[in-house]
């Protein structure tokens, strides 16, 4: 395998409460999907956020394309390359479409106009709606507008955190499809998603969390066919 | 008490000696520096320190950000300036009067005010100072206008006139005694930790049982009180009623005691009162500027010691002369359990936007039951939790519990029927110690004196959820699997009939996640009911007989754990479905 | 006719007040919390004009953009002193912390100027219009004139700028800006550097027709403050249409009656609001912003 663009090593992210992450250990190599998947609770979203430098108690080594992200604060992570992907969504609901795509570029404003093209060839739905205030848009939309707007910034990886929440089967499954599109053009991505089937049925790779650590890891088809392995995010 | 070195201990009460030293201070000094002048300074930072303590009681102990009691000051100081001077009242009706007058003010305009939270009641507060300073310079016949009452008599109480200087002083400060007295007295004790758990913790501190917004209005009224108080001191000692002593420096003046001296402080009241009055005393050589450097310290002291010249005082005195841990108190008995009910659930509804979160659920638990609500995230699982504690308000259905419709009562009324709770994100007062926080949820039970009884019947349930070594450790330092228990222990110390239960196993290793399963299992067996929100089955088929999974607002399975986890539609919840089949909800 | 005549003073009124507020729900928006300082920053910008007219004796336009760089300059000291140390606390401590900075600014003021009332030079020079019978003082029209201009400007700022979506994006999400690349403290500095500009250029707008005390600021903020509560709390347009109700009250209203009862209905008017319409007057009823 290629050398990974993303290599974690004993990764831990606590809150004042609680060890949300223990000592997880991750690649993540270009072209790729790896899912992340776990039940509410198993410590993805916090592994993501630790990865994008938005937790303050996070120990271990996370090495991105040669860098050590120790200490950065998430403006030079997103500089080196990373995109996200919020849970929930978290599109600028005062803004318009459009807007939430323009602002996350750092182009200069033609580049920008040609990679907002580039959006809203990816997501016709969005060039539809470019001008309406982002929180009237739908929640399959508001997806749709989270992915592109992380897009605008051309990330070498992009880290996505439960994208199908809440949306209807039709909708998730373009959302994923997306993902599997970008990692084609050569970006990695790491997906944190509860959905484990809709997840496994498009990752190359999957990891399995429970409680804050990696229970299992292999081949999204060899997980996605181990039933018992699976039912074992339920507890026991 | 013999392990304790005696001459530490008594150091270690700063307040004693800051006491202390203040009056030995100010017995000493008018000696030294007698004139009227300084007399006059002393006098007018007691009657400051008056309506600082006063100032705390909303400030400080019920934590809302009041810019109103410049207003109660300056109203107390006219009611009283107005009746001496006009009707050639003497002090026994105008101290009263000012009192009554300000108090009155204050229940007047509580009811609109209270309500607003922060930033609103900031402003709206400020608006009535505003308003009556307003009142004050345009109804001339009454106030005397832009300029005021002059000459306004020297005080005299029944008859004997207390004059300038010394008697004046004395009389002052032995009203700032008394009144810090009846602070100390009323806020102080098991009182001191629930305003705490209030201020820092309100949603943990209304499942306590304790009316949060009773208690605001008690403060709020309080300060008036001594505000009026202070201002009808001020009007005999500056013989004259001017629109000054309604004007907003007055205010920010009383701010600046309470946060330089120190919010919840009595001595920190006196101190910072007796500081700033003096401070433009010391800063004479600035001449003209000295207010900016008031300004300056007011702000490097937000900065730099938010918790005030006493908090920095405490700071010192735990880095260096810390105080050994006493003996943890003599557990008492456990407390005494509530009539068990049945809680009967109908067609409750909760939407938010568009979303039904909680979509018609029925749902009945009996007496001793041990239940667990299980679904995927966004299932509705806290929302339900929420609705039956109080915490939310349902759109519409039923929420049955001994006889009665609890659906839409405020938490406190629904936690003094029974009902006891803990929280998904802990609510747990970190600077205070684990004895205390659990002893704190039962200040509507045992009263401001009752800390000893409280803090015996704490002392029961942290040895009964082996945690009587943290007794007397701050909440923040114990590591996350204590912390958990501690909050059950607190949500017990109520003797609830039915214990509610949001996601207790997060963020614990597998070994603190099977005590707690022992712990929780052992107090179904005592009769507790349980409701449990959980993600992981398998911790709770360690102690609950029934789960509940939901999906979308709505029960989906309901039955023994092993039918609930074979059951497709559960799996589905959990696991998801691959989209291009259809029909799946992450 | 007498009531377009108070109606134009009070739109002119408004205008500049409506500039404090701007400033006041901008650093709102960005940060969460109230600058109680704002109207502190109006007395000096008023100041800092009545100064600069003593330098150089040229109409008030041509101070006007000195006046924006220093009072920018202002608004990131504020800034660095009261917000950034604060800015993992509680609002509520930056409140007060902005308190402590307005006495410090206000008694700066009285130090350098003294208490007497002071007047900046006028916009273009003084004087009078008249239209159909309409006397319209020529700095009330040219105050209407610069107050719309920075408004449209600030807005089509806002809008139409990738700093005004940088800013816009900071007060709305700030963690997610930050993971999108956004230097969100930058941001934050640049609302107040904006803010204090704004409430400078109030000053000087101010302190030609009503002259300017160092104590005067006091009021300005308690005008913002009403103005923002009104209009629904960090809402822009609110804060302008606020704005221009404030300042109708304290002319026409206190032209029927007189200002001491306008003053009262107008806290009487608040009051009232606050209970009924929690969320303000043009506020929706689930804001986005609590």
């Amino acid at each position: 395998m290629a050398e990974a663009l993303l290599t974690v090593a004993g990764l831990t992210v606590a809150y004042a409460d609680v060890r949300a992450v223990e000592g997880v250990d991750l690649n993540v190599s270009a072209g790729e999907v790896v899912a992340l998947i776990g039940a509410n609770g198993a410590g993805k979203s916090s592994l993501l956020k630790g990865l994008m430098g938005l937790e303050a108690r996070v120990q271990g080594n996370i090495t991105f394309a040669g860098s050590d992200l120790a200490g950065l604060s998430p403006l030079r992570r997103a500089r080196l390359g990373i995109g996200y992907v919020p849970e929930g969504r978290r599109v600028f609901p005062g803004m318009t479409a459009e807007e939430n795509l323009l602002v996350a570029s750092r182009e200069d404003s033609a580049a920008r106009t040609v990679r907002t093209a580039e959006m809203y060839a990816l997501f016709p739905q969005l060039a539809v709606r470019r001008h309406a205030p982002a929180w009237q848009l739908s929640g399959g939309e508001q997806q749709m507008l989270a992915v592109a707007r992380a897009l605008m910034t051309r990330p070498r990886l992009l880290l996505v955190d439960e994208p199908t929440l809440g949306l209807a089967p039709a909708t998730a499954q373009s959302v994923i499809r997306v993902l599997r599109g970008i990692a084609a053009s050569g970006a990695a991505v790491l997906l944190a998603e509860q959905n484990a089937r809709a997840a496994l049925a498009t990752a190359d790779r999957a990891v399995l969390m429970r409680l804050g650590r990696i229970e299992a890891s292999g081949t999204a088809k060899a997980i996605a066919g181990d039933e018992r392995l699976l039912r074992s995010l339920m507890g026991g | 008490m013999t392990a304790r070195n005696p001459v530490r201990a008594w150091l270690g009460r700063d307040i004693n000696v800051l006491l202390l030293a203040g009056a030995i201070g100010l017995a000493a000094w008018p000696f030294f520096a007698g004139d009227a002048y300084s007399l006059r300074l002393l006098t007018v930072a007691g009657i400051y320190a008056l309506a600082a303590i006063g100032y705390q009681f909303v400030f400080g102990h019920a934590g809302a950000l009041s810019l109103a009691q410049g207003a109660f000051f300056g109203f107390g100081a006219y009611v009283a300036g107005i009746l001496s001077v006009r009707m050639g009242a003497g002090f026994e009706v105008t101290f009263p009067a000012a009192i009554a007058a300000s108090t009155v003010l204050a229940a007047l305009v509580a009811l609109p005010v209270l309500r607003l939270q922060s930033h609103y009641f900031a402003l709206a507060t400020l608006g009535i100072g505003q308003v009556v300073l307003l009142v004050a310079v345009n109804w001339e016949s009454v106030t005397g206008g832009a300029n005021g009452i002059p000459n306004v008599p020297a005080l005299s109480l029944l008859g004997a006139t207390v004059g300038r200087g010394w008697p004046m002083l004395l009389l002052v400060w032995s009203l700032v005694a008394i009144g810090a007295l009846i602070a100390r007295r009323l806020t102080g004790g098991l009182t001191g930790a629930a305003l705490r758990l209030m201020r820092e913790q309100p949603m943990a501190a209304e499942a306590a049982g304790i009316d949060i917004r009773g208690v605001r209005f008690a403060a709020f009224l309080l300060s008036a009180l001594y505000g009026g108080a202070a201002g009808a001191l001020q009007v005999h000692t500056v013989r004259v009623v001017s629109p000054e002593v309604l004007e907003f420096p007055v205010m920010v003046m009383l701010l600046a005691i309470a946060v330089i001296g120190g919010r919840t402080s009595v001595a920190g009241a006196i101190l910072g009162a007796v500081l700033l009055v003096h401070l433009p005393e010391w800063f004479r050589p600035l001449e003209r500027y000295y207010l900016m450097a008031y300004g300056l310290a007011l702000l490097a002291m937000i900065v730099a010691a938010p918790w005030g010249l006493i908090g920095l005082l405490r700071h010192v005195r735990q880095r260096w002369l810390p105080e050994p841990e006493p003996p943890p108190p003599v557990a008492g008995p456990m407390p005494v359990g509530r009539p068990p009910a049945r809680l009967e659930i109908t067609g409750l509804t909760r939407r938010f936007g568009g979303i039904r979160a909680v979509d018609g659920i029925d749902l009945v638990v009996t007496p001793g039951e041990s239940v667990g609500i299980v679904g995927a995230n966004g299932s509705g699982k806290t929302t339900l939790l929420n609705m039956i504690a109080g915490a939310e308000k349902p759109d519409s259905g039923r929420i049955g519990w001994a006889q009665a419709d609890i659906a839409g009562l405020p938490p406190y009324r629904i936690a003094r029927a029974g009902i006891a709770r803990t929280f998904q994100t802990l609510k747990l007062v970190d600077g205070t110690t684990a004895l205390d926080n659990v002893a704190a949820a039962s200040w509507h039970e045992f009263g401001g004196p009752g800390r000893d009884a409280a803090r015996a019947a704490a002392m029961a349930l942290l040895q009964k959820l082996d945690l009587a070594e943290t007794a007397w450790k701050p909440c923040g330092a114990l590591p996350p699997g204590l912390r958990r228990r501690v909050e059950i222990a607190r949500a017990l110390i109520g003797g609830p009939a039915l214990l509610l239960l949001d996601e207790p196993a997060a963020g614990l290793t597998a070994a603190e996640r099977d005590s707690l399963a022992g712990t929780l299992a052992a107090l179904n067996n005592d009769g507790t009911t349980v409701v449990v929100v959980e993600h992981d089955l398998a911790f709770l088929e360690k102690f609950v007989a029934r789960i509940v999974c939901l999906d979308q607002g709505r029960i989906i399975a309901d039955g023994a754990p092993a039918d609930v986890r074979a059951d497709p539609g559960v799996v589905a919840a959990w696991l998801g479905q691959p989209l291009d089949e259809g029909g799946g909800h992450g | 006719m007498e009531f377009l005549q108070l109606a134009i003073n009070g739109i002119a009124l408004g205008a500049a007040y409506a500039l404090v507020a701007l400033g006041f729900v901008l650093i709102l928006n960005a940060t969460g919390a109230v600058n109680f300082a704002q109207g502190d920053l109006v007395a000096a910008g008023g100041f800092l004009a009545v100064a600069l007219a003593g330098f150089l004796p040229v109409p008030g336009l041509l101070l006007l953009p000195l006046v924006v760089i220093l009072m920018a300059g202002l608004g990131l000291a504020v800034s660095a002193a009261a917000y950034w140390p604060l800015r993992d606390r509680p609002p509520v401590a930056v409140f007060i912390s902005t308190i402590a900075l307005g006495i410090v600014i206000q008694n700066g003021l009285n130090g350098l100027f003294g208490a007497e009332p002071r007047a900046a030079p006028p916009l273009f020079s003084g004087g009078h219009l008249e239209f159909f019978g309409l006397v319209i003082a020529r700095q009330s029209l040219a105050i209407m004139g610069v107050a719309a201009l920075l408004i449209g400007g600030v807005q089509l700022l806002l809008k139409h700028t990738q700093l005004g979506r940088r800013l816009r994006a900071t007060a709305q999400d700030r963690e997610v800006a930050a993971a999108l690349g956004v230097p969100v403290g930058a941001m934050v500095a640049l609302t107040f550097a904006l803010a204090a500009a704004l409430a400078g250029v109030a000053g000087l707008l101010l302190a030609n027709q009503f002259f300017i005390t160092p104590t005067h600021g006091t009021d300005f903020i308690v005008k913002a403050y009403i103005a923002v509560v009104i209009g629904g709390w960090g809402r822009v347009g609110g804060a302008l249409a606020g704005a221009m109700l404030v300042a109708l009250f304290e002319t026409v209203v206190a032209a029927w009656t007189d200002y001491a009862v306008a003053t009262g209905l107008l806290y009487a008017a608040l009051l009232t609001i606050l209970v009924f319409r929690p969320q303000g007057l043009f506020g929706e009823a689930e804001g986005r912003r609590a």
